[in-house]
């Protein structure tokens, strides 16, 4: 049951990172792909519409680690108060950028929202990766549950660490590139005209670097939680996982080659969700790992609540999922097809 | 300045009643859409078509507004209060994680093809998208005040053996008395946002002499839904939910009414000042035996003051209390006069001749916000010194871990977000009024 939890929260966690992943990678190369007014615009309409839903997953995340691990989401909340503030601060000035630029038909006041936008997804995707890299590295937990970080000390990921050091800054430049390739293959594969020309080219240079970044931070990896790739050693669902890395990154790179902007847009989600996976099974079942002593790490078996509400939560979940999948139908329908600014800008 | 819980209980204040501005009218709209949806389904009739484009871009925007000041919502619980969701996450959790499973997918998934959907999915399938909304806001209203009903009267939940609460039965905690009153009479609170601002907005038309019929059908409309909505968030919704105080929270009750002393014949005070430290009612203006009536039914039965409780049961800020449920309680007599007499002048035929009563309506719009902001501040500060009523006090729920000048902070950084927030969304809202319910089919 603690196990179902577990692959529930790392589900939705991922459906998150890789749904508004390709939102906040299309908002930070918007300029790059977008030199004027009217293809910014179909930057944002591409996301448009969807990019609330996308969110919820994360709001549902929150949620559901609430339900089965509230004593995690406490300890990581409170310790990371500031940290937190800021990603809040970012995602409401995006919001209010996507939704405040579409009311005034005025290039200035567009130009100004954008910029906004575009930064504010920017700050979000390496917030998102320093705060993995946190989790990753693990968190100066004390014997309550508690520890609080500075911003940064030394940059050193031993010791007297800070929220950014070496390896979760470098796990934010990573997520930050692979987000603006996952973004630049979401707009080759949605738009047309100008927007998709530069989207594809700009694909086609970030993806080998998104590779190399991925063999660096692999190295990292190793050294800085070796047992992550001991636990993935004797679990076959790491290893298809690993098959899943390697084919993604490998159709994303090829597919942008090739001109094939599904299966190369395909490949991007199937390499972020792989990630995801490969990630976290390596780690289970260790939530929060603590730099203090082993002891003080907290667990998915120590953490999780009663049983009893667990098995209430794994009742209600499975129809709540149904229709959030039968919503994910109809909305990809419902806006299927490339972008058209003229006839489709749905206003934003 | 050094008691991170003042702050934390601040910071959750602001940011709770700025986002609640947003829910309230969205909640408040959702049904008149599907009304007007349903008309133009069912007759045709483009004036209903028209109003409800108009306020589906209206219900957008704020609806945008509201998603982006609830998120931070969900992230305090985990901030600033880490001890209170330890404690707590077992229940709180269920519902909080079904309102984003639930509420908000569907929500999220729909309001977009409500506001820009029309054209394509057409008049059955816009319909569809309305109705989805609607019953989504409500839905999510609903876990919320779940939640909330469960920290003023908790049910359903067992404490374990290291002192953690943990669900006992789901029926008992989603099936929890006080959530019914609560929900029942928040709804209809909202409804009277949503009805004086339909009101409102039309009585501006009205006096600027443009679009003769949508002005009309506003008014219609939004004085109808707010003169219902206005008697029943008295009666019976508000009643229910004030007997429910009476019978669990007395302390609260008590202080509501800046009652210290207790005995029969209990007064209900229409004005007065509460003097804490001589602990009685200064200028009072009273009805006698109106108190035991409304809380017992019965005009003789003694009601508690506040010294039939021990001082540290005593909500922490009496005052603020008795004004918060005064300003609720005299606004929600004046809405009903207000609506009432659009009502009559409606019915007569003369309302767009009637300029005062069109000024007033006009006026009227910040007054149901400010009546609900001060319903939930009597709500939330009658339920103080708990923060789950009677097991688990305020202060022991904030995290340890974050201190005052960290959250004063952060709480400056919300005040100066949120006016900026403000701002435009002012603007944006006027630029929308001023254009006017003009539009044919949105593509």
């Amino acid at each position: 049951m603690i196990e179902i939890s577990y692959g529930i929260l790392v589900f939705m966690l991922t459906a998150f990172l890789v749904l508004e992943g390709w939102d906040f990678g299309a908002g930070l190369i918007q300029f790059l792909v977008g030199r004027n007014e009217a293809d910014r615009g179909v930057v944002i309409s591409a996301i448009g519409p969807l990019w609330i839903w996308h969110e919820v997953w994360l709001v549902a995340f929150g949620g559901m680690v609430f339900v089965a691990f509230p004593a995690v989401l406490a300890s990581a909340f409170a310790g990371f108060y500031l940290a937190l503030f800021l990603l809040l601060w970012c995602l409401i000035l995006r919001g209010v950028a996507i939704e405040a630029r579409g009311h005034l038909h005025d290039a200035l006041w567009r130009e100004a929202w954008d910029f906004v936008f575009a930064s504010s997804s920017l700050l979000i995707a390496v917030l998102i990766g320093v705060a993995l890299g946190n989790v990753i590295r693990g968190v100066p937990l004390d014997a309550g549950g508690n520890f609080t970080l500075p911003f940064f000390t030394n940059f050193g990921v031993r010791g007297a660490i800070g929220i950014l050091d070496w390896y979760s800054v470098s796990i934010g430049i990573f997520v930050l590139v692979l987000f603006a390739a996952h973004g630049a293959s979401y707009l080759t594969w949605k738009t047309e005209g100008v927007v998709h020309d530069r989207s594809a080219r700009l694909a086609r240079c970030l993806w080998p670097i998104v590779l190399l970044l991925l063999l660096g931070t692999t190295v990292e990896t190793a050294s800085v939680r070796p047992d992550l790739f001991t636990g993935m050693i004797h679990r076959p669902l790491a290893w298809l996982a690993l098959v899943g890395v390697t084919g993604g990154g490998l159709a994303a790179l090829i597919g942008q080659w090739r001109r094939s902007e599904l299966p190369a847009f395909a490949g991007s989600c199937a390499l972020i969700t792989s990630l995801m996976i490969a990630g976290a099974v390596g780690v289970f079942p260790v939530m929060l790992h603590s730099t203090l002593v082993e002891a003080n790490t907290m667990t998915a078996y120590s953490d999780a609540t009663d049983a009893h509400g667990l098995r209430l939560m794994l009742l209600w979940w499975p129809i709540a999922l149904v229709l959030a999948v039968g919503y994910f139908i109809f909305i990809y329908r419902y806006y299927r097809g490339k972008v058209r600014v003229s006839a489709d800008s749905q206003g934003y | 300045m050094n008691d991170p819980a003042f702050w934390d209980r601040l910071q959750f204040a602001f940011t709770i009643t700025y986002h609640y501005l947003f829910p309230q009218l969205t909640m408040g709209l959702a049904p008149m859409l599907v009304y007007w949806k349903w008309r133009a389904l069912r007759t045709g009739d483009e004036t209903c078509a028209r109003a409800a484009r108009f306020w589906a871009k209206i219900f957008g925007l704020t609806f945008a507004v509201g998603v982006v000041t609830g998120i931070p919502m969900e992230f305090q619980f985990g901030t600033n209060w880490a001890s209170f969701s330890r404690y707590s996450g077992n229940l709180i959790g269920q519902t909080l994680a079904m309102e984003g499973m639930f509420a908000f997918f569907m929500e999220s998934a729909l309001v977009g093809a409500l506001v820009w959907g029309e054209k394509r999915l057409g008049p059955r399938g816009h319909f569809a998208a309305a109705v989805g909304v609607a019953l989504g806001s409500w839905l999510s209203g609903y876990f919320i005040l779940v939640t909330n009903a469960f920290m003023q009267h908790p049910t359903g939940y067992a404490v374990a053996a290291d002192g953690r609460l943990h669900l006992a039965s789901m029926a008992d905690y989603l099936g929890n008395p006080w959530a019914f009153a609560l929900f029942a009479h928040n709804q209809m609170a909202a409804l009277v946002t949503g009805g004086f601002v339909v009101a409102s907005v039309g009585a501006w038309y009205a006096l600027r002499g443009e679009h003769p019929g949508q002005s009309r059908l506003f008014l219609r409309t939004g004085i109808a839904v707010g003169l219902a909505a206005s008697v029943l968030v008295a009666f019976p919704t508000g009643d229910t939910q004030a007997k429910m105080v009476a019978s669990h929270q007395g302390a609260a009750l008590a202080a509501m009414e800046g009652r210290f002393h207790s005995g029969i014949d209990a007064e209900i005070n229409l004005i007065g000042q509460p003097d804490v430290r001589e602990q009685r009612l200064d200028n009072p203006i009273r009805i006698p035996g109106l108190l035991s009536f409304l809380a017992f039914g019965n005009v003789q039965r003694d009601v508690r003051g506040l010294d039939a409780f021990p001082k540290e049961e005593w909500p922490t800020n009496i005052e603020l209390l008795y004004y918060a449920f005064h300003i609720m309680a005299g606004l929600g007599t004046v809405f009903v006069l207000l609506m009432a007499a659009g009502a009559v002048q409606l019915w007569r035929g003369r309302l767009e001749q009637s300029r005062v009563l069109l000024w007033l309506i006009l006026s009227a719009f910040p007054f149901p916000f400010i009546a609900n902001t001060a319903g939930w501040t009597t709500a939330e500060l009658g339920r103080q010194p708990w923060l789950v009523y009677g097991l688990f006090r305020t202060e022991q729920g904030v995290s340890e871990v974050v201190n005052s000048g960290t959250i004063v902070f952060t709480l400056i950084g919300f005040t100066g977000l949120y006016f900026v927030v403000g701002l435009l969304y002012f603007s944006l809202f006027s630029r929308e009024l001023r254009r006017g319910p003009v539009e044919d089919y949105h593509d």
